[in-house]
């Protein structure tokens, strides 16, 4: 069962039109793909994604499914908003846990005795399998993934405090002081009889928040259930915002340090248009970078990702940047950190965005345009800004 | 008028001109354009014209054609009802008693109960071996419009060996009155081979070949038949490549680098569709240089290209300098190798350091899976 709802506020330059999950990821992916190709590189053919904030292009790009191989006769991949019910109102899904408990009449179609709990924002590869081996053989009510982080950085995630067996005794959200360095990956696998039963609990509380980790797991704690910590190594990030995106896709150009795009034994799959090869013309200077089908490159492209059809014309500079599909930087133009949301135009002699070295303060930050903008001619967005409508440039005078 | 065209292509033939690049393969499934095959092209201009319904006819060689267009979804062309079907030549027989398809007429009579069950009036005959993108649409109206019984597309641009190409003289109405099957000299309107016509005319012309021993469509249909049956031409006059040779098939490739070549071939509102491959984005290493080439997804490239069409997953290891070549899938150039005028099949691998030169007019061509 993979989250799919979020908004994804903290992006909303880039959320204001699509879900979190279907925001472009590393050149040619979205979010989503990430979690969708580990089920079926893991074995795992019946998926049911649950959507709720903007969920039109999402569903459109899910489909049937077959972009990775989810689509079945028997399984496949299901999108589940929520609905209305017969002698009720039917109600937005008000917690993750209540978007689970909302659906389990569609768990229960497939009678299974585990259940895996998903979201749709973290960029991992990870083999679920083994995990469920892992709760298998613990016997435990329900396992999480975790994974081992600095105790600085503990302090932002939600912590398993576990003892020696990697039993969790305790779970912290964010603590102030943490006691493990154990962060919860949002990866949950529950025997699903037990979730049942504290999903219906849950519910029937009127106090609780409807979360799996304010609520279901604090409360199985408390009931002494056995909650297992499994240990993921590897790479593992929450794109949550407007930073850890652009540093998230600036780890796939250094795959040594992220996910290697390129290895065929645990592929990622993603549905994009068919398109031409890229072109590079004959003064395009590319380094460090990863650039799409349906390029057109003729100026310099640095230590940048380019989604399909980007355009960069002559004269024109892209460095630590994200050109999502169908953007155009025209001549002489000038995006550095930032990131450039679908078809936006960015006119001639324009400059996005600032280099730290420029700029070395707390102001500094990415630059983010909003999808379908225009930038005009020679116009200046500063570093850190998140602009959503067009920028207005000395056009009249050319 | 949509769904009243139903689309045969020519799947079958093989071109010993083409040396390495069809060894394996035949002529449809020959890789092109940096991250297609051939035939990529007429289904995608088949699709793009509302054509639902396509037959393949595939005679020798064809695993990996078969290979390519599987059930036909990246075209969507898996249909429960119609869609692609891919035609083998089962046991068929013909008067020469050898089994080979020696002309257009016998691969269309091996299929003769196929085309008795197309349910549409109109049939686009077409080869899959040109790499052209076709309003077929447009030309199926016009077909239906100017009252012919047979439409014929050709150009106006001359380009190709005319050993192996039709030519046709017309008249002012644009009729065709002549007919020149593989002449030594171009003249005329060159046929791209694309042939619109009802399917009535197309079995009773399949009916009088096969009784009168007739196998080829040029000097059967076209030639014997050009004063009886109206035959209009339409003139599109827009890229199409033919490959007929291998230095053909390089200069082809090449031309792909000019900007107007590509904005004809690739016209955003006729996409040519492919087998989907699910690859990453391309990556260019610190040090790479890219230039004036074409470049599918899925390679990484460390070294230097210039003048090249690359394929998916090609490899250009550091110090690699490569300029005026056509890497297919999967080729890896190691560190400091240098290829001047080289087309390599897929999967081929050149070792550290070696050197190979071929020139324009005889490219050097390695077969798959070579290792040099």
């Amino acid at each position: 069962m993979l989250l799919a709802g979020g908004q994804g506020s903290r992006l909303h330059a880039l959320t204001s039109h699509v879900a979190k999950p279907a925001v472009p990821f590393g050149g040619k992916y979205r979010i989503i793909d990430f979690p969708l190709s580990n089920c079926i590189n893991s074995g795992i053919d019946t998926v049911g994604v649950l959507t709720q904030y903007r969920p039109l292009e999402l569903n459109a790009y899910l489909g049937n499914g077959q972009a990775w191989d989810l689509d079945r006769s028997d399984g496949g991949v299901h999108i589940l908003p929520p609905y209305m019910r017969e002698g009720e109102k039917g109600t937005w899904y008000k917690g993750t846990a209540n978007a689970i408990y909302q659906n389990m009449g569609f768990i229960e179609l497939y009678d299974p005795e585990y259940v895996l709990i998903l979201s749709g924002d973290h960029i991992y590869k990870m083999d679920y399998s083994k995990m469920l081996a892992h709760h298998k053989a613990s016997g435990a009510a329900c396992t999480i993934s975790v994974l081992e982080v600095t105790l600085e950085e503990a302090t932002r995630f939600g912590i398993m405090n576990v003892d020696d067996s990697d039993q969790i005794y305790e779970f912290e959200e964010k603590p102030k002081h943490p006691k493990s360095n154990l962060a919860s990956m949002g990866i949950y696998i529950f025997t699903w009889s037990k979730l049942k039963e504290y999903l219906m609990a849950d519910e029937a509380d009127e106090k609780s928040s409807n979360d799996f980790g304010k609520n279901i797991i604090p409360s199985m704690l408390a009931h002494q259930e056995k909650l297992m910590a499994y240990r993921f190594r590897g790479y593992w990030k929450d794109v949550g915002t407007i930073d850890s995106l652009w540093d998230a896709n600036m780890d796939m150009l250094s795959p040594e340090n992220g996910i290697d795009p390129y290895d065929t034994e645990w592929p990622i799959y993603a549905r994009t248009p068919t398109k031409p090869p890229l072109y590079t013309g004959p003064n395009a200077k590319v380094s460090h970078s990863m650039v799409t089908g349906g390029c057109e490159v003729y100026g310099t492209v640095e230590n940048s990702v380019l989604f399909h059809s980007v355009q960069v014309e002559e004269g024109a500079r892209v460095a630590y940047s994200i050109l999502m599909p169908g953007t155009v930087v025209k001549a002489g133009a000038v995006v550095e950190y930032a990131i450039i949301a679908e078809n936006t135009v960015i006119g001639e002699q324009a400059h996005v965005g600032t280099s730290p070295d420029d700029q070395n303060d707390s102001e500094w930050g990415i630059a983010v345009v909003a999808q379908n903008l225009k930038v005009g001619r020679g116009a200046v967005v500063p570093a850190k800004a998140m602009i959503t409508r067009n920028v207005k440039g000395d056009d009249k005078k050319c | 008028m949509l769904n009243k065209l139903h689309g045969i292509i020519f799947a079958y033939r093989s071109n010993p001109s083409l040396r390495e690049l069809s060894q394996h393969r035949n002529t449809c499934s020959i890789p092109y354009g940096g991250r297609y095959r051939v035939v990529d092209f007429m289904l995608s201009n088949f699709v793009n014209a509302g054509v639902s319904d396509v037959g393949l006819i595939a005679h020798a060689n064809y695993q990996s054609l078969l290979d390519h267009v599987s059930s036909g979804k990246d075209w969507d062309l898996a249909r429960k009802h119609g869609g692609l079907r891919i035609l083998p030549p089962f046991g068929y027989a013909n008067k020469r008693g050898d089994g080979n398809y020696h002309g257009r007429m016998d691969a269309l009579a091996g299929v003769y109960s196929y085309l008795q069950k197309i349910r549409q009036d109109y049939v686009v005959l077409a080869g899959g071996d040109v790499a052209v993108n076709l309003p077929l649409a447009e030309i199926f109206q016009s077909h239906l419009d100017s009252g012919a019984d047979m439409t014929a597309v050709c150009t106006s641009k001359l380009n190709s060996d005319p050993r192996g190409c039709d030519y046709f003289t017309t008249d002012e109405n644009g009729f065709v009155t002549d007919v020149a099957v593989n002449p030594t000299t171009a003249a005329g309107l060159e046929s791209l081979e694309v042939y619109i016509l009802s399917k009535e005319l197309l079995l009773s012309l399949v009916d009088h070949c096969s009784t009168h021993n007739i196998s080829s469509f040029s000097d059967g249909v076209l030639v014997s038949a050009v004063h009886n049956l109206k035959i209009h031409a339409y003139q599109f006059d827009g890229y199409a490549a033919r490959l007929q040779s291998v230095a053909g098939y390089f200069a082809r490739s090449m031309e792909l680098l000019d900007p107007a070549v590509r904005a004809q071939l690739f016209a955003p509102e006729r996409p040519i569709k492919t087998k989907d491959q699910s690859n990453p984005s391309t990556y260019y290493g610190p040090g790479a240089k890219s230039i004036n080439s074409l470049v599918a997804d899925g390679c990484i490239i460390e070294g230097e290209v210039e003048n090249c069409i690359l394929f998916r997953g090609v490899h250009v290891q550091k110090g690699a300098r490569v300029s005026n070549c056509v890497l297919m899938q999967g080729t890896v150039v190691q560190s400091d190798a240098v290829l001047k005028y080289v087309i390599t099949d897929k999967n081929v691998r050149v070792n550290p350091g070696r050197m190979l030169m071929g020139h324009s007019s005889y490219p050097l061509a390695i077969a798959k899976n070579e290792i040099v």
